[in-house]
């Protein structure tokens, strides 16, 4: 509970309205998209990097902890007040600043929901690639605390390869400006990609400036249906192998097929036992060289069939079907956990089997959809998290597949961030070196460690 | 606490909030949630806090009946959830229960007053004949209700419409069909001139039409706002008079009550252990159609005349994704001669009406409403059609340019047949 002088001067800060305490706002802020739940004592919502300094000052004089949070679609509770305090939410501090075309870059408040920058730009024939699948609800601040990646990486990296700089507010209560709007920038240390992917540590981002791209000319959508997974696999490392690039290379299994064929009627084959979903786009000359150089692959690595997209619509329905897989699953089963261990893309496919027969050993029911391309696995484990026994075989094939993962040089985790689902497994990657420098990091900038306490690193404190 | 725990929501349903796994895919289409931004106004929220109340951990306090309360029930996070979680339908029926522990506010008390029993009748006509100038002369010029100015507000018809016809309006020429019309408030004491259009188009096709006496507002408006109970009455009166076993069809003009009758009389019922009764709603239920439904069976083309204009077409929520009713209206309007149609951006998006919504959320409904009118403003049509007399209401209360017309799609058929 928060002493009462607190509460006042946050709520002299922004208002009432802006500051919520009732129990239901405090359990709407109780989670995210992963299954655990943490309440905070109080859920503020700044409107300017002024409002969100002011606040930061107001905790660290009272030692209240602070959790910044955007639109809760984050899959680790890395957004939530993991031992209470405030929860900051940017969700109202959501304009578009600038799009600026001379220079091709855009400046954004933390709020602004990345497909609505995507459309923003589109509008004017420029390019913001980063997507990950909840682009239409996750923003553009949380983006950047996980370095978000999403099913374009393939081609055009992550939201790390798209910021130019940014400002923030120190845990000090400071706000600090980092990066520049020139495309070359070698001045210092490079604090902008420090915080890109810090997952809500280290400072409060205010402002980020992001690097545009122009927009594709054209585009086009592949479907490639598979009899054996396997078979989809390998013509994914194939694609990599011979040098094409395209935009996205996504995979999805029988079950998750069957889930999206549930949920949106498309059409998909439900006898199929895999799906590579792939887009290439740019110029359309090479679209088309391209879109029939991919086909004929998939052909020949066993594709029982090839589809290519004809419309704009026709790639959408797709695409909006994609995105909705996550949730699509959960009409399965209750709940659902999503794995991201990414592997080098040349042993994707012995991932996938490897996956599958650790899921099947401890009798866990596992969906399985890829960003194939980046070798970024996206095994869906359903169950339900009522039943005890059966949350603990989870957890059980989540420890095999990061083990099997890094056994085969790849990462725990791809996009979704460490949060606390993966925070024991960090010094099976990260070195005591490596781990010893980030603390002093984090020490740097957080001294009294009163911003999203709970987090990756010190959760495995213990172990140096 | 405990009595909460036996709450009369259908165990499928309840089931259901299991189901979400919070990805908040429905805070992305939810228009609510894209004016407030908080949690509690997004429905992930609400089906987070509804689960709460099932599994005994909340108590269902006035402030969680006060964010129920900020839903347009527009459907729009049901049609998006990949989950398949039936969201209206839990938060319908949460607010049901709710009721029974906070009661209504007495505009709402008053309203479904009138709506529920046989007083609206007489009421309205009395309203309507004498007092009608007197009382609008009475009010300060400058005031609104919710969103909508005084000015703007419909004129009550001097008549009620069911009693300008008689029970059994038989066609111009040879009959070619036979439908019992479902008038509905709206159309009986507001808007003549679509019941006339709906009456007139029939007769010219050869459509005997009858008016049954005695049939009362749907109840639609007071189940949503969780009145139950109160609406069994009208729900019952209505089975007993439209006896669906002699007509095609049974034809509504207000996108409300085709739902009230389609999809929500056999689920209320249900839901609420009549089972006998649901089965006479759900027979009821397979012969009502949409009057833009019914009309799509008839080749007009030959006898309409030109209606120079340019339109553009708004879906109502409970046609679009309560009734699934989309091509039909846009193809009567398209089969007119000289009208242009021009397809708004967002014209499956609610228009902030929400029933009693935007008197209770003037605060929200105006920006919702305001991305409509924009929208509309865009297609530079002079002609709005929409089938949904609270989303006219909505949508000509809010515009500031009186030359753009807010019609039903019958309307400008009936002129274009005259």
């Amino acid at each position: 509970m928060l002493k009462p002088e607190v509460l006042e001067a946050l709520s002299a800060i922004v208002g009432r309205e802006r500051c919520k305490t009732s129990k239901e706002d405090l359990l709407t802020y109780g989670y995210d998209a992963c299954i655990y739940e943490y309440l905070p004592d109080v859920v503020i919502f700044p409107k300017s990097t002024r409002e969100t300094a002011d606040i930061m000052k107001t905790a660290l004089a009272h030692q209240v902890f602070v959790t910044p949070r955007g639109a809760g679609s984050g899959l680790g509770a890395e957004s939530l007040a993991k031992q209470g305090g405030i929860v900051i939410c940017f969700s109202m501090m959501n304009r578009i600043l600038e799009i600026n075309r001379a220079n091709r870059y855009a400046v954004v408040e933390p709020g602004v929901v990345i497909a609505d920058l995507q459309k923003a730009v589109e509008g004017v024939g420029l390019f913001y690639p980063p997507d990950p699948g909840s682009a239409a609800v996750a923003t553009m601040g949380g983006a950047v605390a996980m370095n978000a990646g999403g099913m374009r990486g393939v081609k055009y990296g992550v939201t790390r390869d798209y910021l130019l700089g940014l400002e923030m507010v120190l845990p000090s209560g400071e706000v600090m400006t980092t990066g520049t709007v020139t495309a070359k920038d070698v001045t210092g240390y490079d604090l902008t990609r420090l915080i890109c992917g810090s997952e809500g540590t280290l400072a409060l981002v205010t402002r980020i400036t992001v690097r545009l791209l122009p927009r594709p000319k054209a585009k086009r959508t592949l479907q490639a249906v598979y009899d054996s997974i396997d078979r989809a696999g390998d013509t994914v490392s194939r694609i990599i192998e011979a040098g094409i690039i395209p935009a996205t290379l996504e995979l999805m299994d029988r079950m998750v097929i069957k889930a999206l064929e549930e949920s949106a009627h498309l059409g998909l084959p439900l006898d199929a036992e895999a799906i590579l979903l792939i887009d290439v786009d740019g110029d359309p000359e090479t679209v088309e060289r391209q879109a029939a150089l991919v086909a004929e692959f998939c052909k020949s690595q066993g594709a029982r069939e090839v589809r290519v997209s004809s419309s704009e619509k026709e790639n959408e329905q797709l695409w909006v079907a994609r995105r909705s897989a996550f949730g699509a699953v959960a009409r399965l089963r209750p709940s659902c956990l999503i794995e991201d261990a990414t592997v080098p893309v040349s042993v994707l496919t012995a991932t996938i089997k490897k996956v599958k027969e650790i899921c099947a050993r401890n009798q866990v029911q596992v969906a399985v959809l890829a960003h194939a391309g980046d070798g970024n696995l996206h095994p869906l484990m359903l169950f339900d998290q009522r039943n005890r026994e059966e949350l603990e075989r989870v957890e059980k094939s989540m420890d095999e597949i990061v083990d099997y993962a890094l056994s085969v040089g790849g990462t725990l985790s791809g996009e979704h961030g460490i949060g606390i689902t993966k925070a024991k497994y960090l010094p099976k990657q990260l070195s005591p070196t490596s781990l010893r420098i980030m603390r002093a990091i984090k020490r740097t900038f957080d001294p009294q460690g009163i911003l999203n306490p709970g987090s990756f690193l010190e959760k495995t404190q213990g172990n140096n | 606490m405990s009595n909460f725990l036996n709450i009369m929501i259908p165990e499928e349903l309840k089931e259901q909030v299991h189901n979400c796994i919070r990805c908040g895919l429905c805070m992305s289409t939810c228009p609510v949630y894209k004016q407030l931004f908080f949690e509690g106004a997004s429905p992930r929220g609400k089906i987070q806090l509804i689960k709460k109340v099932l599994e005994g951990k909340l108590e269902p306090s006035a402030n969680f009946a006060r964010l129920l309360g900020t839903c347009l029930l527009c459907e729009t996070c049901t049609v998006t959830c990949p989950s398949g979680v039936q969201l209206d339908r839990l938060m319908k029926a949460m607010r049901a229960e709710l009721l029974s522990r906070f009661s209504l506010p007495w505009e709402k008390r008053t309203l479904f007053n009138l709506l529920s029993g046989s007083r609206l009748l007489p009421f309205c006509m009395f309203w309507g004949r004498t007092l009608e100038n007197p009382l609008r002369f009475l009010l300060p010029s400058q005031g609104r209700v919710g969103t909508i100015p005084f000015s703007k507000l419909p004129r009550l018809n001097a008549r009620p419409l069911i009693s300008q016809y008689p029970e059994v309006v038989r066609p111009d020429g040879a009959r070619v069909g036979r439908v019992l019309y479902f008038v509905g408030c709206a159309t009986n004491y507001l808007s003549e001139n679509v019941g006339r259009s709906v009456i007139a188009i029939l007769s010219r096709l050869g459509v005997e039409v009858i008016i049954p006496r005695g049939q009362m507002c749907c109840g639609f408006p007071i189940c949503l706002a969780g009145a139950r109970k109160a609406a069994l009455k009208n729900i019952r009166r209505n089975l007993q008079v439209f006896d669906p076993t002699t007509v095609d069809a049974v034809i509504v003009d207000c996108a409300t009550c085709g739902a009230a009758l389609k999809e929500e009389y056999p689920r209320v019922l249900e839901e609420m252990g009549e089972g006998k009764a649901a089965e006479a709603a759900r027979r009821l239920g397979q012969k009502v159609l949409d009057i833009s439904q019914y009309l799509s069976r008839f080749d007009l083309g030959k006898n309409l005349r030109p209606v120079e204009s340019r339109v553009t077409y708004h879906d109502p929520c409970h046609l679009l994704r309560t009734q699934k009713v989309k091509e039909e209206p846009r193809s009567l309007l398209k089969g007119i001669p000289g009208l242009e149609f021009v397809e708004m951006e967002g014209a499956d998006l609610c228009c902030g009406g929400g029933g009693t919504f935007q008197v209770e959320h003037p605060e929200v409904a105006a920006g919702i409403t305001a991305n409509k009118i924009q929208a509309i403003l865009e297609t530079r049509a002079d002609l709005v059609a929409t089938g949904c007399p609270g989303c006219r209401l909505q949508i000509h209360g809010n515009l500031k340019d009186d030359r753009i017309r807010v019609v039903h799609p019958v309307e400008l058929l009936a002129l274009a047949l005259s």
